[in-house]
């Protein structure tokens, strides 16, 4: 099989995977060195496919033949998809002459199961390898971890990569049984613990063996199975703290072809995927937990996003008097992100802050006209429902369900 | 030159500043004499310097008159590095008055107006605009940019580029590949000017390309393959991906060629898959595997791994079971693993842990004849920020995992328990009405055994005042003490 055809079956294969960062890298340069490939902890995304999705990594598989069966994924053994394999020094020719070309930053590479875990880690190990010690290459390297492998192994990918990731697919015990029945929830997170415990060391020892410092992430698919937002952001909260992931990335289930009756052969849920990230981003960034952002069970709002259906729910915070308030609360205002948070806090000590001035930040004022009180302005429409304030203030679902005939099925 | 320098003393003539470091020595200068920005008029290119050339020689001579006076007249220009930063980036950003408007930002500056920098400010914004968009440029460049590899037999440059940049960003950018692209020769040309990289070395040169140097790259081929591949037809959503490309970037992006037809093979069809089309003509197979022979080779889980008996194991990577001798003379029993135990499945392993093996010295107990172990073993924790903070196990927590501690009593068969806080106790005498402070100063018996109560380890490192955690560590030692000299037949 010509090189061409692996990487179209491979790359095929390898797009259901939605992490594809090259950000968070130390510092490394080629400057008067053998070899090439810097990083600067940046990512960059040097194209965008037609999904929207951007390219930043070659993201392949080194074989989509695998033994396992997840109902979930085109490429389990029940399904009949062309198959193949790169050989070794195939997947290192192809990332040191994309890198070359400047498509991508680095490599992201994942495998399917073939013979064992172990086997399986061994190979993709020694890729990594290859490229870092036989061709000095000191671009992004993302391996796909296989929970089961030795811990040794696991040891030596951190070694190599920048960035682990173990991907726990599912937010449940009950949907991971159910649907991937070679896969153990226990494994998996003995292996992210064990991950995390490496990552622990190398932070207490600086002179210890690289390991890993884009630290790790994983993924979980969204709509395979029936678990709800609050389901899928606990399962993620609980995997944050526990395992102090850098990412955990959502993924909207596309169906594949030949799809088993377990999984829906419905259009991915994107906009549902999208809230996801808004709120994680909530998450991480903000300081809310997911108790605040889905006091119940049940799905994140469509209509709104995450941060607006906050506010609308919790009005007695509001509005809040940006003259005297503290950053994190101001944060929280919808329309206020992070970093005009922080420059409404800086302007505050030269002087009172103005309605203009948020309209010169660029906030989304009419987002943040019923929430805030400046030196010059208090809402009117204070004793607004919240119910109108959300008719206003929706946004149009048109611009992520593109073919609504289609959601609709 | 007085020492009170002024406008006047400024030739009305042009400053000419053909790059940043001129525009900011002129710049020093004329602030340092205080003359205000609308009587300077700047100058970009020396293109009419005939003509200007002996205004720009008094210009020059009363700059460095200015300069050697200046230490007398008037303070010395004092700028925070960060905000040279932000005026050198800005600097790149192609607008005929940068010079005027740099000046005019330093000059407010100077004059104590700091809300210059901040974007509610109307220079501000425009200052953070310009660097914002030098940044952006310079990334998109970093981005967009391709390389073509030339045959081998024509030598060096090994690699060409042609990119069209709207901001001044070349000297940076080249900076970036030399530090990507180590030994290897690249040359990367735009309308006006070019790079040349020649593996250990830059040289900068004028315009040398008109336009994309037409070489025929296999590597092209490789990258359309790939492109057409990753993309998933299933979440097809064109105008997201022109939002995040300028149009201007596509006319030389290869991939630009290939994109209608993709969209327009994605956008037919109702039931759409995530598989590309190429991908589900060829023939496939499946792996002729048993579901027997598939499952992964893992050791039986213990059955403590499997407890259900209530919800803690949802939230814990792994239950923590007790460690040491089988039939071990003295039991210590903590609270509830922590996050380091969890991690390690191991109990006693983080900074309670350490605590508790200098307590077992100081009593002069053997490690050996050690068990050690928890009353609840699963750990339960609360996020705090981004940490798992210990939260303390309900009563119906500890009464459900009692199960496996009676297990491991069972087993082991200790003389003496000590248990550790307050938890360990309720579980010991299984009783969640006992007080830890009713049971401290003497042993017990129960159940035909020793129990000797103490501190956890934890709370004599969390306890703020220091005399308390003093009085702590010394009363851990001394039950340990205690508990010891039972084990060796000794009087309670």
């Amino acid at each position: 099989m010509e090189l061409t055809d692996k990487l179209e079956i491979l790359a095929d294969a390898a797009k259901y995977d939605a992490s594809c960062a090259s950000s968070a890298a130390p510092k490394r340069s080629s400057e008067g060195k053998d070899g090439i490939g810097a990083t600067n902890g940046m990512g960059i995304c040097h194209s965008y496919t037609p999904d929207g999705r951007c390219v930043s990594l070659l993201k392949i598989l080194l074989t989509n033949f695998c033994i396992y069966d997840c109902q979930y994924c085109v490429n389990r053994r029940t399904s009949n998809v062309p198959r193949a394999r790169f050989s070794v020094q195939e997947v290192v020719k192809l990332t040191v002459d994309f890198y070359l070309r400047n498509y991508i930053e680095g490599l992201f590479l994942s495998s399917g199961i073939i013979q064992s875990a172990d086997y399986t880690m061994e190979q993709l190990v020694a890729i990594a390898r290859e490229l870092r010690e036989v061709h000095q290459f000191r671009g992004y390297i993302h391996l796909k971890t296989i929970p089961d492998a030795d811990p040794a192994l696991i040891e030596a990918a951190g070694r190599y990569a920048d960035r682990l990731s173990v991907n726990i697919e599912l937010p449940t015990q009950s949907s991971i049984e159910r649907l991937a029945p070679e896969k153990s929830v226990h494994t998996i997170k003995l292996a992210m613990g064990a991950i995390r415990l490496k990552l622990d060391e190398k932070a207490d020892e600086p002179k210890a063996p690289r390991f890993a410092p884009a630290g790790q992430s994983t993924q979980m698919i969204v709509g395979a199975d029936a678990s709800d937002d609050q389901r899928i952001l606990s399962t993620a909260e609980t995997l944050y703290g526990s395992y102090k992931l850098k990412r955990v990335y959502y993924s909207a289930f596309s169906p594949i072809p030949h799809s088993p009756k377990s999984v829906p052969l419905a259009p991915p849920p994107l906009l549902r995927e999208h809230r996801l990230y808004q709120a994680d981003f909530l998450l991480r960034g903000y300081g809310f937990q997911v108790s605040e952002l889905l006091p119940q069970s049940g799905n994140l709002a469509l209509d709104i996003d995450p941060k607006l259906a906050w506010a609308l729910a919790n009005r007695q915070h509001f509005p809040l008097d940006l003259n005297r308030a503290d950053l994190a609360m101001i944060a929280r205002v919808p329309g206020i992100g992070l970093l005009n948070a922080k420059r409404i806090v800086e302007l505050r000590r030269m002087r009172r802050v103005r309605y203009a001035d948020l309209s010169r930040l660029r906030c989304s004022m009419k987002k943040v006209a019923p929430f805030v009180i400046t030196a010059d302005y208090t809402p009117a429409r204070d004793t607004t429902p919240s119910e109108t304030l959300r008719r206003a203030m929706a946004e149009r679902q048109q611009q992520l369900a593109l073919w609504p005939e289609l959601q609709a099925a | 030159m007085s020492g009170a320098a002024s406008a006047l003393d400024w030739p009305a003539g042009p400053v000419l500043a053909r790059d940043f470091a001129e525009w900011r020595e002129a710049a020093r200068r004329l602030i340092v004499r205080r003359v205000p920005p609308e009587s300077i008029q700047w100058m970009q290119h020396a293109g009419d310097a005939d003509l200007l050339s002996d205004v720009l020689a008094d210009a020059g001579a009363a700059n460095d008159a200015g300069a050697e006076s200046a230490p007398h007249a008037a303070p010395a220009l004092r700028v925070p590095r960060a905000l040279m930063a932000m005026l050198e980036c800005a600097a790149c950003f192609r607008a005929i008055d940068r010079w005027a408007f740099l000046y005019r930002v330093l000059w407010r500056w100077q004059r104590g107006e700091q809300e210059v920098l901040s974007m509610a400010d109307e220079d501000g914004a425009r200052l953070q605009a310009m660097a914002k968009a030098v940044r952006r440029e310079e990334h998109d460049m970093h981005a967009y940019l391709r390389f073509r590899e030339r045959p081998e037999d024509k030598g060096a440059p090994r690699f060409v580029a042609w990119f069209e940049p709207a901001q001044d960003v070349l000297p940076q950018v080249a900076q970036h590949f030399v530090r990507r692209m180590g030994r290897i020769s690249w040359m990367i040309a735009t309308p006006d000017a070019t790079v040349l990289w020649d593996g250990a070395q830059l040289h900068h040169a004028a315009a040398l390309l008109r336009g994309p140097a037409d070489i025929e790259d296999e590597g092209e081929a490789l990258w359309l393959t790939y492109y057409r591949s990753i993309f998933n037809p299933a979440r097809l959503n064109a105008d997201l991906m022109h939002s995040h490309i300028t149009t201007r970037f596509w006319r030389h992006l290869s991939e630009a060629a290939v994109v209608p037809e993709m969209v327009a093979q994605a956008a037919t069809g109702a039931r759409r898959t995530g598989q590309s089309k190429a991908v589900g003509r060829r023939s496939g197979t499946t792996i002729p595997v048993s579901a027997e022979q598939a499952q992964p080779e893992r050791e039986q889980p213990r059955n403590l791994d499997e407890c259900r008996r209530c919800e803690l194991w949802q939230n814990a990577t792994q239950a923590v079971a007790g460690q040491g001798p089988r039939h071990a003379k003295i039991m210590l029993v903590g609270e509830q693993p922590g996050d380091q135990e969890d991690l390690a499945g191991k109990p006693f392993v983080g900074p309670a842990g350490e605590l508790l093996e200098w307590a077992m010295e100081q009593a002069g107990m053997d490690r050996r004849q050690v068990y050690i172990t928890n009353a609840v073993k699963h750990f339960k924790w609360e996020l705090r920020g981004k940490r798992r903070l210990h939260k303390t196990p309900a009563q119906r927590e500890v009464l459900a995992c009692h199960y496996w501690l009676q297990e491991e009593l069972n087993q082991i068969g200790p003389g003496v328990v000590v248990a550790l806080g307050s938890t360990a106790l309720k579980s010991v005498l299984q009783d969640g009405g006992v007080n830890l402070k009713d049971y401290m100063d003497e042993p017990v018996q129960h159940e035909g055994r020793w129990v000797v109560a103490t501190y956890h380890p934890a709370y004599a490192l969390r306890v703020p005042d220091a005399q308390a955690r003093e009085d702590a560590r010394a009363a851990i030692v001394a039950a340990l003490r205690t508990a010891w000299r039972l084990t060796q037949g000794g009087a309670a």
